[in-house]
């Protein structure tokens, strides 16, 4: 949807050159006065360039609300920043951003922000001066040996990433946990190992037909706006593309799919080796390269054979090989339930042998290239963080820790036991906007500015047609003055780490600039001084990398046999604690928007829920509303029960990112944290946790309330709301 | 023009309504939402959210049915579904229509909902008195009323400071619905007219478009023929002020809903497709 | 000439609304229209064959303002244009207060003897512009733009730009001739309406109303 008219021309964008505006209450909408000199006019004290009160102008960031690393463009007025929208300059997101990216602005203007370093004193955390605050930090630093000191972050990037490597470089230390529990770890693990690269560009515009086993890519999975742009062109090809998706609970890609096949989660694996059994069997595809163990895998599974242990009808698997043959070149994809099992790697490993069978590599699997500036490449992580972190506090070898973008207290399930391992850290600094629950179990909290008033630069994971370095700058001054940058704060730390470097940089400002203008001269346009490219750079909010061009040699992987073995004991029911577009693992749950805007399934607000399938409640005697006990080994979830037939009848799903025990008054004591549930079962080959691995059992309470959801009735009711055509009509008159 | 007249000759307007058309309609602001490439994903309400001001109204209001979603995505699973929904959901955003024949706008005993110039149902939210008449006579449900005044509880210091000055905080007692994002448009209007030129195809844009990851949702000025909107229409063949289309093509996706009620939306929905496997 | 034109234009919005079978709404603009009727031909028989200033009066409050900023001065005895503080008028909605520093760039070497520019100066050593309290103030609900008024009324007429002091005067009354800004106008719906009619203004709640 381009305008004619220049679209840039048209937001007036500029670069904001450092200077944050001043706050002006100027045009606050507030309750009507009309009384004259009662109400003040904010006016500057020097007239801002680029700033004209009443007229709103766009600058140009990057999101933060999860690690895909889209461009956003912020409309700021009166110095206060109003909206996100989309970069469009951006090939990640076109101008486009999501839920998340769109509530921003709630997380940055929150009520429940930190607003001043607090240090723990006698057993509380006490408010302190920030001198105060880095005093106790250097004092323990200097007191511990180097290499118990550690850093725990979420996704981290750019020079924010590099700053956090050369701090444990100077300090002597390789600690750098990295954990995010929605993360595609086995998918790059495996990916690393046959195509060298561990994550490639998905061209999912140039697929014919996608099979997706879980990748919730519409949702979830590694860069959601992306994959919806791309998901678009697939849709709009001369051929709509075909969309089969099988996955134990309906995720908002299954939920567009043409053919969604429940299936339980763990068989995921063998279902893959049975398709291809039978492209090699029926449609000649070629498997003479493949280890001879991963042949005898092949050979294993027959329809008959899949069919028993999947429970997936013989027909459709025939059905969907044949397909696959049809529709080429496809694209064939594995998400968080098939890499959530002890057998994770074998599972992804065979899904992607799909691909290899079918040609697709090299076709809609293409290479990323190879990005020129190591430092600054994602360091991307997923749960296997988590055991090694808990197992290095309990063995006393960590001191000093710090925390950022991250929550491992909330997120790290019962049975790893993260309370004791983080009371085993004598001293944890939490580097955080909110009181989350890692935060309150720290020592020192430092109080850190929001991604709309802050520096940085972004290189996500996963790249799209161009790869880019996305510029982050501050879209308004600090709401809080006591609030410091991420980048600020650890430079700071190495100003004392590594002072002969690092004290030549004023703040993270100067230091952004100074590598900005250290990049080589086909960065920057000819007879450009480092200052206006500078501009520019954060004028257009990214800058463009040109990537060697690479092939993708494929490798043959040998893996073991993905069939699921365990059989749960005496825990009926598979457990899948669900990723939301939306609360994603439990950080927007301080957000009303979030929490106000429907579950894009059940259409649930405000609450966790646990969905069944109607036939599994008659079972078990559980009534939509029901208020039920979900118990593992390891605990109990009490939340209502809502009825769906979108969940495979052997599964019970919570969805993630509720059951916070602080963080906020919009997320405080609201619903369920499933992730507690789960066995601490590891992936068999990349020690990540098997977060669908565990079974539980459902039983009812006497107590029922009413699910509070959009809509009241889940079919049209013979009314044309939204009408379905088939096909083939569609191809007659929009097709070629 | 007596009254008398008016009432007498009022069963000759209706008719001619079918006919004609509001030829002296500088802009007409239409809709065209493809389904199928809504993947239901809830990034155009929560822009709206952020574009209105709209107030979040909590657990317990949101159960009395008092959400100010302005757009909401509705979901529906296909009737003859088995077992399992196999193909998938079906997603709905659903907004104002705008309605050229507007149910809500006779009934107002205020005239604060009207029909503008440009085509649009107006609000006039300080000429509101709050009858609920209006609400009570939209077929598609999408007029929200503030029982409440939701100022201090929905943005607490200092969420207040993202409230958008280009529109109105409702207080309590207020009728409001989506606007096509007027202060949007009106900027538009503004910018073209300051320069002496039309405006642009694209230039005004709501917010639930601007956001939408797939460009399900097209929006633009029917009157300007080759405006995208524009175009969509024509080549689904659907048009304005029929009760029902008689399209040369009748496979082309394009339909209205509520079209049978009279009501002329100007939002066109684009059917959903799906392949049977 | 104007009264031909404004009857015209009635009409034709009239029409408009009963072919959209607004009956209640079709109602209440009879009534409107017969309403403002008289002003119509009232305003028609006066001087002016284009532009019709609004009339009215209103007797504000007087508003103390942390420095008794003299216009008179500024305008009157030195002839400083309107825009040229209030520089904003000509390209936003809001016709803007005039930065600090603005002030200074004068102040830094006139009058500096005088306390209202000792005071001034006080304000700008603390970096902290006064803060300055708003005497003509539409209600929230209410979208009003400088810019499109001075282009009605200022550029598209060839209006001298020099002499916009008394276009300014429509809404803002006699500034020069005030210390601070005293509201004379009474800035209401019925004010602002009868002058959209007699000018040639949109008539759309909409185009107001926000």
């Amino acid at each position: 949807m381009s305008g004619k008219i220049d679209r840039r021309n048209f937001l007036k964008i500029m670069g904001l050159g450092g200077a944050g505006t001043a706050l002006g209450g100027c045009d606050l909408p507030s309750t009507v006065t009309l009384e004259e000199g009662k109400e003040e006019v904010v006016s500057y004290l020097m007239p801002e360039e680029y700033v004209i009160p009443g007229v709103g102008v766009w600058y140009a960031s990057t999101c933060a609300q999860c690690a895909a690393g889209c461009g956003i463009h912020g409309r700021v007025r009166e110095g206060r920043v109003l909206k996100l929208e989309g970069n469009p300059d951006s090939s990640m997101n076109h101008g486009k951003i999501c839920m998340m990216g769109q509530s921003g602005v709630q997380a940055h203007y929150n009520p429940d922000r930190i607003k001043t370093p607090m240090l723990r004193e006698g057993g509380n955390l006490v408010a302190v001066s920030w001198e105060k605050a880095v005093g106790a930090i250097q004092e323990k630093l200097s007191a511990a040996n180097g290499d118990q000191v550690a850093w725990f972050t979420g996704t981290l990037s750019g020079h924010q990433a590099a700053l956090v490597s050369n701090h444990l470089e100077a300090l002597g230390s390789r600690k750098h946990y990295i954990h995010e529990p929605i993360n595609a770890s086995v998918w790059q693990a495996v990916n690393k190992d046959m195509l060298g690269e561990a994550m490639p560009r998905l061209r999912l515009d140039k697929a014919q037909m996608i099979l997706s086993f879980g990748a919730d890519f519409l949702g979830t999975w590694i860069s959601p706006v992306h994959f919806s742009g791309e998901y678009a062109k697939f849709r709009k090809q001369k051929r709509r593309g075909l969309l089969v998706t099988i996955e134990p609970k309906m995720s908002l890609t299954g939920a567009n799919s043409d053919l969604w096949i429940p299936a339980i989660p763990g068989t995921e694996g063998v279902i893959a080796l049975g398709i291809a059994h039978q492209l090699v069997k029926n449609h000649s595809k070629d498997m003479s390269s493949l280890p001879a163990s991963v042949q005898g895998l092949i050979n294993k599974y027959d329809a008959a054979t899949t069919a028993k242990i999947a429970g997936i009808d013989e027909k459709r698997i025939q059905r969907i090989a044949e397909l696959l043959v049809e529709r080429s070149p496809s694209l064939v994809l594995a998400g968080a339930p098939v890499e959530g099992q002890a057998k994770g790697y074998a599972s992804v490993a065979a899904v992607m042998l799909l691909n290899q069978l079918l040609g697709n590599i090299g076709q809609t699997i293409e290479s990323q290239g190879s990005f020129p500036f190591n430092q600054l490449k994602a360091k991307t992580g997923g749960t296997s963080d988590l055991f090694s972190f808990v197992e290095t506090a309990k063995n006393k070898q960590l001191s000093v820790v710090f925390f950022y973008g991250t929550n491992p207290k909330f997120t790290a399930p019962k049975a790893m036991e993260m309370d004791s391992a983080l009371n085993d850290v004598p001293f944890k600094v939490a580097i955080s906007m909110f009181m989350d629950e890692t935060s309150m179990a720290a020592d020192v909290v430092l109080p850190a500015a929001s991604y709309l008033e802050d520096w940085g630069t972004h290189v996500a994971a996963y790249q799209p047609q161009q790869t880019a370095i996305s510029m982050q700058q501050p879209l308004m001054e600090k709401l809080y003055a006591e609030t410091r940058g991420f980048g600020d704060i650890v430079l700071d730390l190495l100003k004392v780490a590594k002072k002969d470097v690092y004290s030549a940089f004023a703040d993270y400002y100067a230091y952004l600039k100074n590598a900005h203008a250290a990049l080589p001269a086909e960065y920057k346009e000819a007879g450009m001084t480092d200052g206006d490219a500078w501009s520019a750079a954060l004028q257009k909010g990214l800058v463009n990398v040109a990537t060697g061009s690479m092939s993708l040699p494929v490798k043959p992987v040998s893996f073991g046999d993905p069939a699921p073995a365990d059989s749960g004991g005496k825990f009926a029911y598979h457990f899948v604690p669900s990723a939301r577009l939306g609360m994603w693992d439990g950080r927007h749950a301080n957000l009303p928007w979030i929490q106000e805007a429907p579950d894009q399934i059940t259409k649930v607000v405000w609450d966790s829920w646990a969905e069944i399938h109607p036939l599994t409640a008659q079972k078990l005697g559980i009534k939509n509303g029901s208020i039920i006990n979900v118990e593992s080994e390891h605990g109990t979830a009490k939340v209502q029960a809502v009825l769906i037939k979108a969940i495979h009848p052997d599964v019970i799903a919570i969805p993630m990112g509720q059951g916070h025990e602080e963080y906020g008054r919009y997320a405080k004591g609201r619903g369920a944290n499933p992730l507690k549930l789960l066995n601490p079962v590891k992936e068999e080959t990349t020690g990540e946790l098997a977060m669908y691995a565990t079974r539980v059992n459902a039983s009812p309470t006497s107590q029922k309330e009413v699910v509070v959801r959009l809509g009241a009735s889940d079919t049209q009711a013979g009314r044309r709301f939204v009408v379905t055509v088939p096909v083939e009509q569609y191809q007659r008159t929009e097709g070629a | 023009m007596s009254l008398e007249n008016l009432l007498g000759n009022w069963s000759q307007y209706r008719k001619g309504h079918e006919e004609g058309g509001f030829h002296d309609y500088k802009h007409l602001w239409g809709m065209a939402i493809d389904l199928d490439i809504c993947i239901g994903c809830n990034a155009c309400a929560t822009a709206c959210y952020a574009e209105n001001n709209l107030a979040v109204v909590g657990k317990e209001r949101f159960e009395k049915g008092q959400a100010m979603h302005w757009l909401r995505l509705e979901r529906y699973w296909d009737q003859n579904e088995l077992d399992h929904p196999a193909q998938g959901a079906s997603f709905l955003p659903m907004m104002c229509q705008q309605c050229d024949a507007a149910t809500c706008e006779p009934v107002c005993p205020v005239a604060a909902t009207y029909h503008t110039p440009d085509g649009l149902n107006a609000q006039v939210y300080n000429r509101c008195i709050g009858s609920r008449y209006c609400s009570n006579n939209c077929p598609y449900r999408n007029r929200y009323f503030n029982f409440y005044s939701y100022y201090e509880d929905s943005w607490p210091e200092p969420l207040n400071m993202q409230l958008n000055p280009d529109l109105t905080v409702r207080d309590k007692g207020v009728m409001e619905k989506c606007t096509f994002c007027v202060q949007r448009i009106r900027v538009a209007k503004d910018n073209a007219k300051m320069e002496n030129r039309p405006v642009a195809d694209g230039e005004a844009m709501t917010a639930c478009a601007q956001a939408c990851p797939t460009n399900a949702i097209v929006f633009g000025d029917y009157m300007d023929k080759d405006s995208q909107v524009a175009k969509l229409w024509k080549k689904h063949q659907v048009k304005l002020r029929l009760t029902k289309q008689n399209k040369e093509n009748p496979e082309l996706r394009g339909y209205r809903i509520f079209e049978e009620l009279n009501v002329d939306p100007s939002v066109m929905y684009l059917e959903r497709v799906r392949e049977e496997v | 000439m104007a009264v031909n034109k404004q009857n015209h234009k009635s009409s034709s919005r009239l029409k408009l609304l009963l072919e959209k079978r607004h009956i209640w709404f079709a109602m209440l603009s009879i009534a409107a229209v017969l309403a403002v009727y008289p002003f119509v031909v009232m305003s028609s028989s006066s001087s002016a064959p284009e532009i019709v200033p609004p009339g009215g009066s209103h007797n504000g409050e007087n508003v103390e303002q942390p420095i008794e900023f003299p216009h008179n001065t500024h305008v009157k005895d030195n002839g400083i244009n309107c825009m040229y503080c209030h520089t904003y008028a000509r390209r936003s909605k809001v016709a803007g207060i005039p930065p600090t520093s603005k002030c200074m760039g004068c102040h830094k070497v006139i009058a500096t003897d005088k306390p209202r520019i000792q005071k001034l100066t006080e304000y700008w050593e603390q970096k902290s512009p006064p803060p300055w309290k708003k005497v003509h103030d539409v209600p929230d609900f209410v979208h009003f733009t400088h810019e499109k008024h001075l282009k009605r009324f200022v550029f598209d007429q060839d209006f001298p730009v020099e002499n916009v002091k008394e276009v300014c005067a429509f809404c803002h009354g006699d500034v020069e001739n005030m210390t601070v800004a005293h509201k004379v106008k009474p800035l209401n719906m019925g004010w602002c309406k009868t002058c959209h009619i007699n000018n040639g203004g949109p008539g759309d709640c909409w185009a107001c109303h926000k």
